[in-house]
């Protein structure tokens, strides 16, 4: 181990990972929130609104991120063009906006579906006796099953956040200066692999900390769950 | 005075007559009591009676205002909004209570009073901490559903539909999930209301319950009421071959 070598390949390894941090981040605050109509949609009532709603997801989960982000980052602006230039224009993105865009897409997609089927699995006896009680329909959905649906939906939403983590690389593909476009610059500069080490050991870091935060999370919003006497 | 008037009903599931023909008026201060054998739709008259089902055919007044009536054979029902305010005129007890689990007690018994009705917090957590006094949970107030037992749940349950104030309350065997030590104080909690004058409509397979507790007895059977008596009258001299069965039944 070269502790000096090491060293030099710090900063731009951890300039690496703040952009991989944003990356990650904004996605996430974007697209958990984003999955929640796409959720409703999906079980409304309104057949439009499920149509297209299943239909977003099943796009979104049913075909590579890649391609989506390829799709995104050089397809839009050719497709643009045929509605004008000024179009052309606002689809022309920088490469780490359009993988944000992507992913947040994405991810919605995956939240939705998660969201969903949490949704649905709350028992139909708390719809009866909210209905009973004379709540609406959003009454209910607001104030009696999304709340019970988080604490649900915690372990499947912390298992995407961690692929989240993951999905992130595959940005370098389009050249976004995130983690592992520093690793493999450092590793085709110097013919040494050991930057691949280090992004490894920050990625696990990284996903190390993810887990004890859904593990906290997991406690917080299930304490109603159990059942301990109180003295 | 009238609280709760039913007229013909009848309810098919498919191909099956869930009920038949089903007329009944439950006065203020009365309790009924609702007995029969599984599937004779005891369940299935409750849940018209609180648009949990919609019925077939047939008309439901509840304190004068009329939830559902039949115009040329088709059942009809008024605006969503309408049949939600005459519904939380009855408050319903489930079998399987229902709770909020993600809400205590007291949030749980004061929830709809402050967001259906919009009375104020204040008052509401006043009244609630009454209602659990009246269920014998004052201690409770504070502690989530599942920290409760069968019977403590179905109390603060029968605490919650209180809250709304209805004008009968309808109990759908409140009791046939408890086991047996905790289905006295729940029975004790229903006779406590019976004692006040509640109007209440009860389905139950508690035939002492029935006996001891309810002004009438009603028994269907295959989605018909049947017999309709006194309790001493109806338990001591069944006219019904069916009941007759089904007393037999009961009792062995
Ligand atoms: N949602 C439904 N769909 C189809 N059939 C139903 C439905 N609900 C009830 N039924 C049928 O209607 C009939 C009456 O059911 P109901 O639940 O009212 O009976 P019950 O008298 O309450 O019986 P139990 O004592 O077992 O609770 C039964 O044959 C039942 O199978
Ligand atoms: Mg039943």
């Amino acid at each position: 181990m070269d502790f000096a070598y090491i060293q030099t390949l710090l900063p731009s390894l951890l300039s690496g990972t703040v952009n991989t941090l944003k990356i990650f981040f904004l996605t996430l605050i974007l697209s958990l929130p984003l999955g929640l109509p796409f959720a409703l949609g999906a079980i409304s009532r309104v057949w439009p609104l499920r149509f297209l709603s299943k239909i977003y997801i099943w796009v979104f989960r049913g075909t590579p991120l890649m391609l989506q982000l390829f799709f995104v980052y050089y397809g839009l602006p050719i497709l643009a063009q045929n509605w004008g230039e000024q179009w052309a224009e606002l689809f022309r993105w920088q490469n780490t906006t359009a993988a944000i865009v992507t992913f947040t897409l994405n991810y919605a997609a995956y939240f939705a579906e998660i969201y969903r089927a949490g949704i649905q699995s709350i028992d139909r006896g708390q719809h009866e006796a909210a209905k009973t009680l004379g709540f609406s329909r959003w009454q209910t959905m607001r104030l009696i099953i999304l709340p019970q649906t988080i604490a649900r939906v915690i372990p499947p939403v912390s298992n995407e956040v961690i692929t989240l983590v993951k999905d992130t690389a595959l940005v370098t593909a389009i050249g976004v200066g995130e983690l592992l476009k520093a690793a493999k610059d450092a590793n085709n500069r110097d013919v040494d692999p050991t930057a691949f080490f280090l992004a490894a050991l920050i990625y696990l870091c990284l996903t190390f900390v993810l887990t004890l935060v859904s593990q906290w999370c997991e406690q917080r919003f299930s304490r109603h769950e159990q059942p301990i006497q109180e003295g | 005075m009238v609280i709760l008037k039913i007229e013909h009903v009848s309810k098919r599931f498919g191909n099956l007559d869930a009920l038949r023909d089903v007329s009944l008026e439950v006065e203020q201060g009365e309790a009924v009591a609702i007995i029969g054998s599984s599937g004779s739709g005891k369940s299935t008259l409750l849940r018209c009676v609180n648009n949990l089902e919609r019925v077939g055919s047939g008309k439901i007044t509840i304190d004068g205002d009329v939830l559902v009536d039949t115009a040329g054979g088709v059942a009809q029902y008024p605006p969503e909004k309408e049949i939600r305010r005459i519904c939380t005129k009855t408050g319903i007890v489930f079998q399987h209570f229902n709770l909020f689990p993600h809400l205590t007690c007291l949030e749980n018994i004061m929830i709809a009073p402050v967001q259906v009705l919009r009375r104020s917090k204040e008052n509401v957590r006043r009244e609630a901490l009454d209602l659990l006094d009246v269920v014998g949970l004052s201690s409770k107030a504070q502690s989530y559903p599942a920290q409760l037992s069968g019977g403590q749940k179905q109390r603060v349950a029968i605490a919650r539909a209180l809250a709304m104030h209805p004008q009968i309350m309808l109990f759908d065997e409140p009791t046939s999930a408890l086991d047996p030590e905790t289905t006295n104080e729940v029975i004790a909690t229903i006779q406590k209301l019976v004692a006040q004058k509640t109007t209440m409509l009860i389905v139950t397979h508690d035939m002492r319950f029935a006996r001891e507790s309810a002004t009438r007895v009603l028994f269907m059977d295959e989605g018909r009421i049947l017999e309709e008596n006194t309790p001493q009258q109806l338990f001591e001299h069944p006219q019904n071959p069916r009941l007759q069965a089904f007393l037999q039944s009961v009792r062995s």
